[in-house]
């Protein structure tokens, strides 16, 4: 663990909290007076300046610090945060992040015209927003903090100092507040030989002597306000300045141990018992209790684990999984019931072993979606097209590498979305529309699949122009009979666009050929739907998991293959009836007629058919088909090794795996094969009408 | 673009691998060569170009069994003790890919020298000549050096 660049791990950190903020300010343009979001965003920039400061960003640290400085009255409930506001809250955030991920690119120019921004509208002195909220959790009001001072009372939790929180430090800045007087509460100290030498068991009671404000108090405790207990009371009158002979007895000779004990004890009898006492109905010290308990759990329940390892992890499962399955084989083959039994546990084990670790990379969508709040946000004020986002399914799971590969893809659509789907707001409203477009963005599991669909409310796609422009470029011979679906396609054709004024976000068709292709890659399908006038709808259909399935290894003629058993919904026998129906091709299952394939003809598999032929039936979301089998053998963890260049064409397979004798065996790509039954149904309708 | 050829020397000589595919003789750039193993069980890929007609797996990666036989019009014989399967790695559209040969024969690595090379001497033989890059002489024998990438592609 040593290895890790401290940096490395604050830059990741980082990325955490601009996450955070950025949903926060984004929330916070629509529901302005929450308070929570406010205290949320306060909270992430106060830690990035921290950490940035703590692991040597003084760019980062000082930048942030004026931004936070200006927040703050935002914080306090002074200034209302406003659409503009936010605007410029977030692009300082950008700025902080470039400054963190490629400091060499910024320019403190651009710095400072951000920070004069913020100041000129933290300053621009609104009134105070008519919010009830912000008065029932008021800071002190000014006036207040003239007082004498305050009298805090600090617990911290016992493994604070593990945490690398020292509370001395903590101490040491109270202090430069004002003159403080620090009086430790020894009475949890636990006998020597139960004293856990890292934890933390000191209490104190500190009267601080300054009339400074409580948020400056809060401010020192920022950091660990969720692992102590800090209790505030204004004190009440000035006291005598604190008496200092503890101070100076410490500093001077040592003394005898009873002696310094005795006066310890003497300065902190008469104010142990009382705060105790008194703290907890004058209470009003920790603003954000209920957060803190949310963050707690989260940072015991999660642990920062990098991708690569992650990828190895499932590499050696593989592995494993193939080499388990050598060991079944090899089992079974002979009589000794011992290892039989060993190799059963090992194929439980290793089948358990693979859930599990990809469930670890299984990354709920919403993170991915949360990212494109900003792009809309963003691109409906650059193009004046309000527009709401909707999303769905954020729960839906995927694998984190196809997480990753879906940000660029979405972001075309959704640009396209809002850039050409959506009309302006004179076009809308002439056409009987809200004014206001609407995106939606739904991931949602359906079988082997998971669909992410972008889904918009605009003017739909221009058939006719999409045409014109594919005869313009050669691509068809004008005249040529296609469907509106054919035409479509076009959209994916590398260079095609049918902008007629190149913008700076996209043309319709520019970056679709990459959409297209970096879903292929990931082994999925992308449909395209419009309704003039209505909107178009984009749906990409995507396997669960790039790298381990679970199939149902089969045998036809000579060769095996395996059926993603997610796709598999029942097994049937292909009775003497269906035989007979050779020319039509259909199945009866419970009174539903399915179309079948027959896996023999396709795989031109040599040799004698098997008596009984059995039929699997597969499903993609709504077709079902059959195909008809020589042998179903059985259950099998399939490794899934991807096809070579050379055999791309081949089309009715996704990939290979190794079975256990260590021959190769072809996963059959499902979607394909429902495809291909569907071209042969309507083949069949074709010559049956003609 | 032969930047994989590693097998040329700045001499000209080239160390190759003589493998025989019929009554043919082919030297195949020893760079390419990753190793030669005995013949697998091999798995059927139903649609492929009759040239790469299966896929077998050598050490836990599943890969692409070429044929040059096919691709050369040649008539296909049996296995039998002296087949072997040379795998090679070379560059497709920029990727490194692993293909398996069949070859009827290995005989041994050997080195030829560019001046050997001989000017593609009798013309009307069976095969393209865009898949051959040279043609050497070898134990007074000639012999095809092949242009995989084109072979393959």
């Amino acid at each position: 663990m040593s290895a890790i660049d401290p940096t490395e791990i604050f830059r990741q950190e980082a990325s955490e909290l601009f996450e955070v903020l950025e949903g926060a300010l984004l929330d916070l343009g629509l529901r302005p007076d929450d308070r929570e979001l406010v205290d949320s965003a306060f909270r992430a920039l106060h830690t990035i300046k921290g950490s940035g400061a703590m692991f040597g960003f003084d760019k980062v640290a000082s930048f942030t610090h004026e931004f936070e400085t200006a927040f703050d009255r935002v914080r306090k409930g002074e200034i209302k945060p406003t659409q503009e506001l936010i605007s410029v809250a977030l692009a300082a955030k950008d700025y902080i992040r470039a400054l963190i991920e490629d400091p060499q690119s910024t320019d403190d120019v651009i710095g400072d015209a951000i920070l004069d921004d913020l100041r000129r509208f933290v300053s621009s002195d609104q009134p105070v927003a008519p919010v009830a909220e912000i008065a029932e959790a008021p800071p002190l009001a000014p006036g207040e903090s003239n007082q004498a001072g305050w009298h805090l009372y600090l617990e911290f939790e016992s493994h604070v100092l593990r945490n690398g929180s020292n509370p001395l430090d903590l101490l040491e800045d109270l202090c430069k507040l004002g003159p403080c007087f620090v009086v430790p509460v020894t009475d949890g100290i636990p006998f020597l030989d139960e004293l856990e030498p890292d934890d933390c068991y000191l209490k104190w009671d500190v009267k601080l002597h300054a009339a400074c404000d409580k948020d400056a108090i809060d401010d020192v405790f920022m950091f660990v306000q969720d692992e102590m207990k800090l209790t505030l009371s204004p004190l009440e009158q000035i006291e005598a300045p604190p008496p200092m002979p503890l101070f100076q007895l410490l500093d001077e000779e040592p003394v005898p141990m009873a002696e310094m004990r005795a006066l310890v004890v003497e300065a902190a009898a008469p104010v142990a018992a009382p705060p105790a006492a008194k703290a907890e109905p004058k209470s009003e010290s920790n603003p954000e209790p209920k957060p803190e308990s949310k963050r707690d759990d989260r940072g015991i329940a999660t642990v920062r684990v990098q991708a690569e390892r992650l990828d190895e992890l499932m590499d050696r499962v593989g592995e494993l999984v193939i080499a388990q399955a050598r060991l079944t084989q090899l089992a079974a083959s002979g009589s000794d019931l011992s290892i039989k039994m060993i190799a059963e546990e090992i194929e439980r084990l290793a089948s358990s072993l693979r859930d599990t670790t990809i469930g670890a990379r299984m990354v709920p969508i919403g993170s991915l979606f949360g990212r494109f709040r900003r792009l809309i946000h963003d691109l409906s004020r650059d193009l004046s097209k309000p527009v709401e986002f909707v999303t769905t399914g954020e729960d839906t799971e995927l694998d984190k590498t196809m997480i990753e590969c879906l940000a660029d893809p979405l972001v075309h659509l959704i640009r396209n979305a809002i850039d050409h789907g959506i009309e302006d707001t004179a076009t809308r409203s002439a056409n009987g529309k809200t004014e206001q477009g609407r995106i939606e963005l739904a991931a949602v599991h359906s079988g082997a699949q998971v669909l992410v669909t972008v889904k918009d409310n605009g003017g739909g796609l221009n058939t006719a122009r999409i045409r014109a422009k594919a005869e313009e470029q050669g691509l068809i011979a004008a005249g040529a009979v296609l469907t509106d679906h054919e035409i479509h396609q076009f959209l994916f054709h590398p260079g095609f666009s049918t902008a007629q004024t190149i913008s700076a976000l996209s043309g319709r068709g520019v970056g679709m050929d990459v959409v297209k292709r970096t879903i292929e890659n990931m082994r999925g399908t992308i449909d395209l739907s419009t309704r003039p006038g209505q909107g178009t709808t984009v749906t990409l259909r995507l396997p669960l998991t790039l790298a381990i399935i679970e199939g149902l290894l089969i045998r036809v003629g000579e060769g095996r293959y395996i059926i993603p058993l997610s796709a598999v919904e029942e097994c049937v026998e292909l009775t003497a009836d269906d035989e007979r129906s050779r020319g039509r091709n259909f199945l009866n299952v419970r009174g539903n007629l399915v179309p079948f394939l027959r896996l023999r003809e396709i795989m031109t598999a040599s040799g004698a058919p098997d008596r009984h032929q059995k039929t699997i039936i597969i499903s993609t979301g709504e077709s079902r088909v059959g195909l008809v089998v020589d042998q179903i053998i059985g259950n099998h963890q399939t490794v899934i090794k991807s096809l070579s260049k050379l055999h791309s064409d081949v089309t009715i397979f996704s990939g290979a795996t190794i079975l256990g004798d260590g021959t190769a065996a072809l996963i059959l790509d499902v979607a394909q094969l429902v495809a291909l039954a569907q071209s042969k149904i309507e083949k069949q309708h074709i010559s049956e009408a003609a | 673009m032969n930047e994989m050829q590693t097998g040329e020397h700045q001499t000209g000589a080239m160390q190759v691998v003589m493998i025989g595919l019929g009554e043919e003789k082919f030297a195949l750039d020893a760079g390419l060569v990753r190793e030669i193993i005995d013949p697998v069980p091999v798995t059927k890929v139903a649609g492929a170009r009759s040239f790469v007609p299966s896929v077998i797996n050598v050490r836990g990666n599943v890969i692409p069994l070429a044929d040059l036989r096919i691709r050369f019009g040649m008539p296909q014989l049996d296995d039998s003790a002296d087949t072997r399967i040379v795998v090679i790695e070379l560059e497709l559209d920029g990727e490194p890919v692993l293909v398996g040969l069949t070859a009827d024969k290995v005989y041994e690595v050997t080195e030829i020298s560019q001046t050997d090379v001989q000017q593609t001497p009798r013309v009307g033989m069976h095969w393209k000549p865009e898949f051959i890059r040279f043609i050497a002489k070898w134990r007074e024998e000639f012999v095809i050096v092949p242009n995989m990438e084109r072979i393959l592609n």
